[in-house]
């Protein structure tokens, strides 16, 4: 039999049963939209997160106190453990590194910061003048503290646009200012300009920036650092930086053996290879959480199709006996299962399609956050290649089922 | 001659106890022939049909059809033959009632190798031999049962074939319209091609030229029907 009238006849089939198509295909279709809809989004999720640590700069390298032993895991720091390694010795070394244009030491903690009737839970973050070039801060209003306030452990800050808001609201200049940060007073310099929501969601624009002296002296009681962010100087390349700050460290902290590190060193291309490797994780394990509808969807098929098989005994009766072979009805019965999931898949692909949208409209203009509207070629292509796999492989039994029938059996069958 | 049968035996073995459903029949059928193979119920004249029109194979004797032995056919071949040489008229119609008239007729044609463009003539022709044209388009389901049989008929006629089978057609119809299917029967054996008949009312069998009575799995008797029925002596056409 040609493939051609094979379709035909399955349309024929399969239109006769209008509503029983219909609710056969709902699995699949339910089945193909949430795998659509969970690859989108967990892509879109992922452009957003790559998207943020771009921001970051690409000649940034991060140091880490703790080592990883030359294993897979996270560093020691990163995990909450407190390690004092990093200390002002380290920075100076690094800072006469020829390849290194600026060096950042970071300590952070969180206060409640006050100005009148007005506070705010926040974090604050002890550094140098040089960050503010280095993490490509931009002030909106005033001016952001020098090495000599640094030096002379003066109490300034520079704070974020929210924090600016909730402190002093639309109508006083926080310029000059004093604000408290737990028990210590502070000069407000100057405000950042707004810079949105950071990697993991944290919000970028309540935070206020100190001199690192006064926050582990007066903050802190603390004379560690707890990270160090490192700007290459760009006539170098990153992984030659990488390996003079292992040197420099090392040598700075009597290491011989580099798996004794004492220290993690992150550029932003090993943090995105690893965060882009974590979201499509996740994006596939999602996906495979919603093909579990499919196969679902795909049981439902091969039941109705065994159903329909009996219900179409006499049918296949009636053409054996008038010369379809095995491999006719064979072919007739799977391209009915086919039509069917591939219609579904089509009817799926264009609803999750349309749920993203939405999503995308929502989160656009109503949640306005900078969402990605990303529809994978790849998703689709899977789904529809899913959809009608799943029609092959539940409407083989069936199928089956319907072809070895014997004529005679059939003919008589009422 | 077009069909040779020696000494052919089915037996049908169902949770260790067999049935002898045809005990060794013997028989040759020429091209051209207008047989009835008459037989009370459960004589085996079903059996007997169904392995003469290649939808059962025998357990013993031979059984050949215009030359070929059905031992030596894979089931491919079998529905080949069945497709292209033989026609199918059964009590019941079994036409796909969703479908239309032209849809029913042409189903043979899907499993044959005549090109599609040849389809629509083949089917016209078939569907205006029994007399329906002006209903081809019309849903199986919505004809009568006469009509329903004739469509059976053109449905048989469709590719061809040398020989028509015909299992209790007039079974389920009324006198008047089992007169007309026999008519057509009749003519379609005056144009050459060879009908067997399975029946068991005497007055339907006479319309053959020759009546093969079996009892009990064996031939009672073969005999040439001396005062052949004609559809025109009793029925209005």
């Amino acid at each position: 039999m040609r493939i051609k009238d094979s379709l035909k006849s399955a349309v024929d089939s399969l239109t006769h049963g209008k509503m029983r198509s219909i609710l056969t295909m709902l699995g699949i279709v339910i089945g193909i939209a949430s795998v659509i809809i969970l690859m989108s989004i967990g892509q879109s999720a992922q452009d957003l997160i790559l998207n943020q640590v771009e921001g970051i700069g690409s000649n940034l390298i991060f140091i880490i106190p703790g080592g990883t032993n030359g294993k897979l895991q996270s560093p020691a720091a990163a995990q909450g453990i407190v390690i004092k390694t990093l200390v002002q010795t380290d920075v100076d070394a690094l800072s006469r590194e020829p390849s290194i244009s600026a060096v950042v030491p970071l300590v952070s903690g969180g206060a409640n910061a006050v100005y009148g009737d007005n506070n705010l839970n926040i974090t604050y973050q002890g550094t140098t003048a040089n960050f503010f070039p280095v993490r490509n801060y931009v002030l909106a209003q005033g001016y952001a503290f020098t090495d000599e306030d640094v030096a002379a452990y003066n109490h300034v800050a520079v704070i974020g646009s929210d924090l600016a808001n909730t402190l002093f609201g639309p109508n006083i200049d926080p310029i000059g200012k004093t604000i408290r940060l737990g028990n210590v007073s502070f000069r407000v310099d100057g405000v950042l300009k707004p810079l949105g929501t950071g990697p993991g969601g944290v919000d970028q624009d309540d935070l206020a920036l100190i001199p690192v002296t006064v926050a582990q002296n007066q903050m802190l009681g603390i004379n560690y650092f707890q990270y160090l962010i490192v700007s290459a100087n760009p006539e170098y390349n990153i992984s030659f930086v990488t390996s003079r700050i292992q040197s420099v460290l090392e040598q700075d902290h009597g290491i011989t053996n580099s798996a004794e590190d004492d220290f993690t060193i992150e550029t932003q291309a090993q943090i995105l290879a690893v965060l882009g490797t974590i979201t499509s994780v996740l994006t596939y394990f999602l996906a495979a959480i919603a093909s579990i509808s499919l196969v679902v969807g795909g049981i439902g098929i091969m039941n109705i199709m065994l159903v329909s098989v009996v219900e179409r005994t006499k049918e296949i009766g009636l053409r054996k006996a008038v010369g379809a072979t095995e491999g006719d009805i064979l072919q007739q019965f799977l391209i009915e299962a086919i039509l069917l999931t591939f219609v579904g898949g089509i009817i799926g692909i264009t609803l999750g399609g349309l749920f993203v949208g939405l999503v995308y409209l929502i989160l656009t203009y109503i949640v306005m956050t900078s969402w990605t509207f990303a529809l994978p070629l790849s998703a689709v292509v899977l789904a529809v290649a899913f959809s009608s796999i799943t029609g092959l492989v539940f409407g083989i039994y069936p199928a089956r089922k319907a072809a070895r029938k014997n004529p005679i059996d059939a003919l008589r069958y009422e | 001659m077009m069909i040779v049968v020696k000494n052919l035996k089915k037996e049908y073995i169902d949770d260790g106890t067999s049935t002898i459903a045809l005990a060794g029949v013997s028989f040759t059928i020429e091209k051209g022939e207008f047989v009835s193979i008459i037989g009370p119920s459960g004589s085996g004249k079903s059996t007997l049909l169904h392995i003469l029109s290649f939808l059962d194979r025998p357990t013993g004797g031979e059984y050949t059809f215009l030359g070929k032995g059905i031992e030596q056919m894979s089931d491919v071949e079998l529905a080949g033959v069945r497709n292209k040489d033989m026609g199918f008229v059964f009590q019941s119609f079994n036409l796909l009632l969703r479908l239309s008239v032209y849809e029913n007729v042409e189903i043979p044609l899907l499993y044959s190798t005549l090109p599609p463009a040849e389809r629509n003539a083949a089917v016209e022709k078939a569907v205006e031999s029994v007399g329906l044209s002006e209903k081809l388009y019309v849903e199986a389901a919505k004809l009568s049962g006469g009509q329903k049989q004739r469509v059976a008929i053109a449905r048989a006629l469709v590719n061809n074939p040398d020989v028509i089978f015909a299992d209790e057609p007039t079974g389920n119809l009324d006198s008047k319209s089992g007169a007309q299917v026999m008519g057509i029967l009749e003519d379609l054996n005056n144009k050459g091609h060879t009908i067997i008949l399975v029946t068991h009312e005497t007055s339907t069998a006479e319309f053959a030229d020759r009546i093969i009575r079996i009892r009990d799995g064996e031939v009672e008797s073969d005999t040439p029907v001396t005062k052949r029925r004609r559809s025109l002596d009793q029925f209005v056409k």
